[in-house]
């Protein structure tokens, strides 16, 4: 038994709510303490992953109560994932944070505020993570969905509070009817353990097949509104482009995943693989997913603010993990928790990229975009880095997780989603290369004139840019513990 | 809505409503009820107070800063003691044995009455915290606290 897992959601909670306080000196550096509390989150994450990479997974009992009677926490390699992904993410945006948030919020105690409401979104989205219980995924997506409409709510703006109030509404329906499914489950298993349920699920299956069908639904459903499933995301574009980058990072590279995988947890441990592909979900999942592939794509197209295409081409990236997830095979689920991890590093890239954009020029339209290059050339070549991962150009990591992915279209004999993965790309070259071509080559006067950034700022770009080429190199590392990740929800 | 009568029944019902909070929060291991509960009474008592004298009363016997403080240390208090878990080599938030006592006595059960003292301390102060917002319906400068 470790406590490391426990203790990152204990940190980041105990951060939240001491933040308030510390705040209260005038004086106190909360971007300098945030950076360094992510900093420790990250160390436990990385410690944790060495613990199970060196004795195997485990689950926790918090107060020492064993399951079903008790909470149980798995630590296996979904939660090592994830924590990885979310603390590394975590770190990252919160540099980047202390330069912008100045900008973004003005002065004065919003700043404390602002930290102390993505420390408990960090808690939570930890916590969802390693829940291994219908209850306990239930109240952390609570938390976090209260903690990321106030990080859109934060900026004074007429346009930041709408967007929060959009996102209020669907999500608490959203956790409304994941409440309601875990209620009928309750109701015919008796448990809210997963583990347990999933023993107990066959059979209530055989019994009352509408409770167990109508609480899949509403599972699937209220998730994904919340992971922004396609026609479901109607909230997303708003929120996510309305924000302060740091949140606009944040909320498309790990908020949105994170209820994907509590999605995933749901139907492949509770309900098992093998009840799931027996009901027609996966074919519905997959047609949304595909929809939303080239919805997402074709209105990213259309749009002329920097930060809005961003947002649709989330909703296009969420359906391909959602794709791979949903053609239940081992190639097919490896693709999506690897696109999991590529796309929260590629979008965070493009986010602060478009961000420091804003900050330095203050432009947010497309079209204004000519000749960045040779006023940003750092800023935007870390922008075509991510451009290129986005499309699955070969040497980028967003390469590796298409092509895990196509392996699994395959794998399940549907050769369509194969075609769907290649098109789609191609739509995302259309969106994403006439900004990189523009920005370079669209301006007559090739005269160089480097606008610097805050290192605050250039430091998370650099590193988020190597990342993406690193792992599209040599991404042996990550691939298997996506693998064994994936093991583990298809047994 | 300053009336006298309002006044004078909410003058007289306060130390109950207090006493009731506190009993429903300190007999959380033992009957219904426990942090939630007791510290939405206890809550309710500073809102009936607040509602019927003016919010400018209200600051005076609970001002906004401590309320801060009680709700932050709320939560820290939870979190420290889960930790104590951890410190004596068990799983997190696990009860000290030895403190168990006798079930059905006040008491008993170990860490739980601490553990519902600090949720009631932080959902009163929060329900306070999120009325005085709702009461100054935004003439509050959040800059010059």
């Amino acid at each position: 038994m470790n406590h490391l897992p426990v203790l990152l959601v204990a940190l980041y909670l105990a951060a939240a709510l001491g933040l308030p306080l510390l705040g209260r000196n005038k004086k106190f550096p909360a971007g300098l303490f945030a950076v360094g509390v992510a900093g420790c989150g990250l160390i436990l994450a990385a410690a944790s992953a060495w613990h199970v990479a060196g004795t195997g997974t485990y689950s926790y009992f918090p107060g020492g109560h064993q399951a079903p009677l008790g909470i149980e926490i798995t630590i296996d390699w979904v939660t090592v994932f994830l924590h990885l992904t979310i603390n590394l993410l975590a770190v990252l945006v919160l540099i980047y944070s202390t330069a912008d948030l100045s900008r973004e919020l003005g002065g004065g105690r919003a700043k404390t505020w602002y930290y102390s409401l993505f420390f408990l979104l960090l808690a939570a989205l930890n916590g969802i993570v390693m829940a291994f219980d219908l209850f306990n995924i239930f109240v952390f997506t609570e938390i976090g969905t209260i903690a990321a409409c106030a990080l859109v709510a934060i900026r004074p703006k007429r346009l930041c509070v709408e967007a929060a109030f959009k996102y209020l509404v669907l999500s608490a329906l959203g956790s409304g009817m994941v409440l309601l499914g875990i209620g009928l489950l309750y109701m015919v298993t008796g448990y809210l353990n997963i583990g347990a349920m999933a023993q107990a699920l066959p059979k209530a299956f055989a019994m009352y097949p509408w409770n167990v069908l109508v609480a899949l639904s509403l599972f699937v459903i209220g998730l994904g509104t919340k992971a922004a499933l396609f026609p479901l995301h109607v909230w997303l574009p708003d929120a996510h482009s309305s924000a302060p980058t740091p949140s606009s990072a944040a909320l498309s590279g790990l908020v949105i995943k994170v209820y994907a995988v509590a999605m995933a947890r749901i139907i492949f441990q509770a309900y098992g693989a093998e009840l799931f592909s027996r009901i027609p979900v996966p074919d519905v999942i997959l047609v949304f997913s595909t929809a939303g592939i080239f919805a997402g794509s074709v209105l990213a197209i259309g749009q002329t603010d920097i930060k809005r295409m961003l947002a649709y081409s989330s909703v296009a990236q969420i359906g391909y993990i959602f794709l791979g997830f949903a053609l239940v095979t081992m190639n097919g689920i490896v693709g999506g928790i690897l696109h999991i991890f590529c796309h929260a590093v590629m979008k965070s890239l493009l986010f602060l990229a478009a961000g420091a954009i804003i900050f330095k020029t203050g432009i947010r339209k497309i079209e204004d975009l000519a000749g960045m290059g040779y006023r940003m050339p750092l800023t935007m070549a870390a922008f075509s880095i991510g451009a290129l991962s986005m499309v699955g150009i070969p040497g980028f990591s967003g390469f590796i997780s298409k092509y895990y992915l196509a392996f699994g279209a395959l794998a399940a004999d549907r050769p369509v989603y194969v075609a769907v993965i290649l098109l789609s790309s191609l739509l995302n070259a259309v969106y994403f290369f006439p900004i990189v071509v523009r920005a370079f080559f669209g301006h007559k006067e090739k005269q160089m004139t480097w606008d610097r950034l805050p290192w605050a700022m250039t430091v998370p770009m650099v590193v988020l840019a190597a990342l993406t080429v690193i792992l599209g190199i040599l991404p042996g590392g990550l691939v298997r513990i996506a693998e064994l990740a994936a093991g583990a929800w298809l047994n | 809505m300053q009336s006298v009568v309002l006044q004078t029944v909410i003058k007289l019902l306060l130390p109950f409503i207090q006493v009731y909070g506190l009993y429903i929060i300190f007999h959380g291991h033992i009957s219904p009820g426990g942090g939630f509960a007791g510290g939405a009474v206890m809550a309710a008592s500073f809102v009936l107070f607040a509602m019927s004298y003016g919010v400018g009363e209200g600051f005076k016997r609970l001002p906004r800063l401590i309320a801060q403080w009680l709700e932050s240390l709320g939560g820290l208090i939870y979190i420290a003691l889960g930790l104590t878990g951890i410190l004596r080599g068990a799983a997190f938030l696990t009860n000290v044995p030895e403190w168990l006592g006798q079930a059905g006595q006040l008491f008993s059960a170990g860490l739980i009455p601490l553990l519902t003292t600090a949720i009631g301390l932080k959902v009163c102060s929060t329900i306070v915290t999120l009325l005085y917002h709702l009461l100054e319906e935004g003439h509050y400068d959040s800059q010059t606290d």
